[in-house]
């Protein structure tokens, strides 16, 4: 382990940033949702209810983040990854299993059941379970590696694919939720990436995961009805009910302009777009913010991303290394897909915007992994704090990688 | 910083620090798209989803005005003739609604209100909409809303209702399925009755409420419509006609029309055109010519009721009196035409007075009269032509609108020194041929000539009514006239004279002791393709008179008009129904004889 240093202070602020944000769009738009739900189907939400909500979420939040970043030193959790990974599982099991006997502690929403619920609290156990994958990769393809059994068949490849095809049952089939789906593989191809599986295994994988994919969406109606609604919408087709949601998105894109049309004044979060505060968080952004506000939300993902790869880069251990690169792709993959699906760029899977939509679970969860990658940027071989890297000078930062480069090969 | 890879020398596509770089792009490559997305979204395509988003967004609502109600006068207070009620149609769409579903509905709630025929409807090709039944009152649609048949809809619809059923549908009119009046009192009055409609214009949410979002928002309240109070007497309407009703069942008429008004007010309290039609079920009615006002929409010739207006101008102007004598054979000849009376009996023949001349309606009377008032007892002079156009057009205001609140036709006086055969015109005119008057026109001239003089704005609107309280109307008010036009001499000369007209009606007990009832008849022939019809096929029967205590100021007058298409209508005709009515008149509004 090398000398402790200074935390990467980017990520600290970006995820502070991000988090803020998101509370002053709940804020705005919470009312209007509470009201729709009101008009609607005759619930009885105070108008600040989702502020609140959110508010407690972030709080939560920042413990979890606090935590991860302090007190919870990764050495010790490294530990625990197979009992972790054991009760992540063992928890998505139980949610699918009660869900088929119709127990009272599972909630479900239009017809899928993704949650514990217990005296008011409800928690997802999916976002737990990408958490526990990550640090349960990260040990498992740390010690491969360092048994030089990566790629191995029997060793490598078996065990892989039992704890990652048991995950995506769970949470794919069980749950029905492709957006954590997605995210899971999202996590497994970035670590396998960077674990150093050889180029023609990992090619190989990567081909049999998109034919598995699209074998599988062709085969689930229901999904194919989205891919539909995505093609429709993409090419300027005529609206239907399958292709509401990504219009309303993209109306409420489209009306932000260049500057958007300020808090407060959003009418698309007024019922007109589904799930505004959770999944849609970003085009009611888009709305409120305009391509400016947008550009900037982007820009701030940007840095936070990179500035993970540049922890990873410069962390010594490949265990941390995997672990930073687990939770980058998970980010990432939200990120984008969150935002693609915005923009009609790939089919809704029902992802939320890490740090920015409306749910506690998936907020208290990434904020800890960040956390850990801010505890890990303690530890950097050389401290990552330069002063001249951040988005507006990309090229400068391009400059230092070659540099490396040539210096390592 | 690059120790790590030196440690475990690996190849160089395999380093994790090369595959983060593929990380890098990832993200790059990635967020780049986004962005460009956006773009395109935000700046290039902005104004197209403003406007998509405007369309969605946008509620425009009308708020209908509530359609005002129209009153009768009944015993001093107003009630209402036309009502204002909610009521539903049944909507189909043939394509989507299934017939049995349909036909159960309609046999277990709508019989009563059936509006098509369903076998009909389902075999109307590309039929998507369809109203199978109307006018349901609310507690029946409720039921059929709670039955829940799929695909079948109901639309609110504001009705006009008819406590008093067919009661001068004439005069009231009908509102169409646009909610505009037509006709009658819905015509004339149809913008005082309809109010304007509000509308909301507003960004509203998904639910359609609105919201405070938008500079644009707009709010204006509908203003209802005024109701408004008809001076008609409601029963007295009633009993007038079906006295006209039973008068055309028992002669050759097919069509009558009635006027009874004040003449010292110009109040009209009887406007009736028979037969009525059912306004509730106007779109039944084959012929539109049912829907006419012929009291104040059609200009006829009410033939020798005008004598009593030529003799009013030439003993106003001093040219003759009652008692003035002229040498009466049968016939006169103006600008070689002969002019005949129609009464013909040989003690007439020789010298006679005016009063005689009007008591038998002769034309040689009022053309006698035409001659004295320009000045020359043998000829008709232009100075005759021009007072006499003067007394028609500008006193007794023939040929011109009266000003009656009423839609009303304008009709015409013929110019007294333009065109050709001027005398024979004006000497045509003198006995009420040759021109075109209404008979609100003839009325109110007539009110003049038998009240003191004094012609008065025609008016058969109250006021309107607002918190239980007849508000006059101070615009129509400032705009009515009253215009002394005769000397009162000039009047009560005319008054002895119509009332020795009708001196046989009094030995004849029909007219009662105790009253001064006058009048004068006209029988118009018709003209057929632009020349008067000589062989009398078709006549138009008028009566015109007045009632009232003896020796007092009348207080009504009343014109009778009947006629059929080919049919033969005396004023005979006419006269009886005046009879009926001025009796009816009597008894109803209690005038107390005077011995």
């Amino acid at each position: 382990m090398k000398r402790k240093h200074k935390a990467d202070l980017v990520i600290l602020f970006a995820t502070l940033g991000l988090m803020a944000l998101g509370l002053i769009v709940i804020y705005a738009i919470g009312p209007m949702r509470a009201n729709v739900l009101n008009s609607t189907y005759g619930a009885n939400y105070d108008s600040n209810y989702f502020f609140w909500g959110q508010l407690r979420s972030v709080g939560l939040a920042l413990l979890a983040f606090f935590a991860a970043f302090k007190w919870i030193p990764y050495k010790y959790i490294k530990k625990f990854a197979k009992p972790i990974m054991i009760i992540a599982l063992v928890l998505s099991g139980l949610l699918w299993l009660l869900s088929l006997v119709g127990a009272s502690l599972v909630k479900c929403e239009l017809g899928e059941c993704r949650w514990f619920e217990l005296g008011g609290f409800s928690f997802q156990p999916a976002e737990f379970l990408k958490l526990a994958l990550v640090i349960y990769l990260a040990d498992f393809l740390a010690r491969k590696k360092e048994e030089g059994k990566i790629g191995d068949p029997r060793e490598f490849w078996l065990p892989l694919l039992v704890v990652c095809g048991i995950s995506l049952f769970l949470v794919v089939i069980a749950q029905g939720d492709l957006g954590t789906g997605v995210a899971l593989i999202a996590i497994i191809l970035g670590m396998l990436l960077v674990s150093g599986v050889p180029a023609k295994q990992y090619l190989i994988m990567l081909t049999i995961i998109i034919v598995g994919a699209v074998g599988a969406v062709a085969f689930s109606g229901h999904r194919m009805e989205r891919v539909d609604a995505w093609l429709t919408t993409l090419t300027g087709g005529e609206s239907s009910d399958s292709t509401y949601h990504v219009d309303n998105a993209m109306l409420a894109i489209g009306v932000g302009g260049l500057f958007g049309v300020g808090i407060g004044n959003s009418v698309q979060a007024t019922g007109y777009l589904p799930e505004s505060i959770n999944d849609s968080v970003f085009a009611v952004m888009g709305e409120t913010f305009g391509f400016v506000g947008l550009f900037l939300v982007i820009a701030v993902f940007a840095v936070l991303l990179m500035r993970m790869l540049k922890v990873a880069e410069h962390t010594s251990g490949d265990e941390e290394r995997l672990l930073i690169i687990g939770i980058f792709s998970w980010t990432l993959a939200q990120v984008v897909v969150n935002i693609m699906a915005m923009t009609s760029l790939v089919p809704v899977t029902g992802i939320t915007l890490p740090l920015l939509s409306y749910g506690g679970t998936s907020m208290i969860f990434i904020a800890f992994a960040l956390g850990l990658v801010l505890q890990l940027s303690c530890y950097t071989s050389r401290e990552v704090n330069t002063k001249n890297e951040n988005i507006s000078s990309r090229r400068g930062q391009r400059g230092s990688h070659y540099a490396s480069r040539r210096r390592s090969s | 910083m690059p120790r790590n890879s030196q440690q475990k020398p690996e190849t160089i596509t395999d380093s994790p620090r090369r595959r983060i770089k593929i990380l890098h792009s990832v993200v790059l490559v990635a967020l780049g798209i986004i962005l460009v997305r956006l773009f395109i979204i935000q700046i290039f395509e902005h104004n197209d989803w403003v406007a998509k988003a405007n369309e969605q967004h946008t509620l425009l609502e009308t708020i209908t005005a509530k359609r005002g109600e129209i009153y009768m006068i009944d015993h001093g207070e107003p009630v209402a003739v036309v009502l204002n009620q909610t009521t539903y149609q049944l909507v189909i769409d043939p394509a989507v609604t299934k017939k049995e579903d349909v036909e159960k509905v309609i046999n277990d709630y709508a019989k009563d209100y059936v509006a098509a025929d369903l076998n009909e409807v389902y075999n109307t090709e590309n039929l998507r909409y369809s109203i199978v039944a109307k006018n349901i009152p609310r507690d029946v649609a409720q039921k059929i809303a709670d039955s829940e048949t799929p695909a079948i809809w109901l639309k609110k619809t504001n009705q006009r209702v008819y406590p008093e059923g067919q009661l001068a549908s004439g005069l009231l009119g009908f509102v169409n399925n646009d909610g505009v009046g037509q006709y009658g009192a819905e015509g004339s009055f149809n913008k005082q009755l309809a109010g304007e409609d509000g509308l909301v214009k507003a960004t509203a949410d998904v639910n359609k409420v609105a919201l405070s979002i938008g500079n644009d928002n707009v709010k204006i309240p509908a203003k209802d419509g005024e109701n408004i109070v008809l001076s008609v007497d409601r029963s007295l309407e009633q009993g007038v006609e079906e006295l006209a009703m039973n008068a055309i069942n028992s002669t050759a008429a097919t069509n009558a029309s009635v006027l009874v008004m004040d003449p010292n007010t110009g109040e009209v309290i009887t406007m009736a055109n028979l037969p009525n039609y059912d306004p509730a079920n106007y779109d039944k009615v084959t012929d539109a010519a049912a829907f006419v006002n012929y009291t104040t929409e059609v200009p006829y010739e009410p033939a020798s009721i005008c004598k009593s207006f030529t003799f009013s101008a030439a003993i106003n102007e001093g040219k003759m009196t009652a008692d003035t004598t002229y040498f009466n054979e049968h016939y006169t000849t103006v600008d070689g035409w002969k002019i005949e009376n129609a009464e013909q009996r040989g003690i007439l023949y020789g010298t006679i007075n005016m009063k005689t001349a009007l008591y038998w309606s002769l034309n040689t009377g009022s053309i006698q009269a035409l001659r004295l008032l320009g000045d020359n007892p043998n000829q008709i002079t232009q100075q005759g032509r021009e007072r006499l156009y003067d007394y028609y057009y500008n006193k007794f205001r023939l040929g011109q609108a009266t000003g009656i609140e009423l839609i009303e036709a304008e009709g015409f006086i013929p110019d007294p020194n333009e065109g050709w055969g001027r005398d024979s015109t004006y000497a045509n005119m003198t006995f009420g041929q040759n021109l075109g008057i209404t008979m609100i026109q003839t009325a109110s001239a007539f009110s003049a000539v038998v009240n003191g003089g004094t012609w008065h704005t025609p008016t058969i609107v109250k006021g309107v009514l607002k918190n239980g309280e007849i508000v006059k109307d101070s615009a129509s008010e400032n705009s009515a006239i009253s215009d002394q036009i005769l000397s009162e001499e000039t009047s009560a000369a005319m008054r002895d004279m119509l009332i020795y007209n009708r001196g046989y009606k009094v030995t004849g007990g029909i007219d009662r002791p105790g009253y001064d009832i006058g009048g004068k008849s006209g029988t118009a022939q018709v003209v057929v393709n632009g020349a008067y019809d000589d062989t009398f096929a078709q006549l138009v029967g008028s009566y015109i008179g007045f009632v009232g205590p003896s020796g007092e100021l009348p207080k009504y007058v009343i014109m009778v008009k009947m006629w059929g298409e080919g049919a033969s209508i005396g004023s005979g005709d006419a006269m009886d129904l005046f009879d009926k009515l001025s009796n009816y008149l009597i008894d109803y509004q209690k005038i107390k004889p005077r011995i």
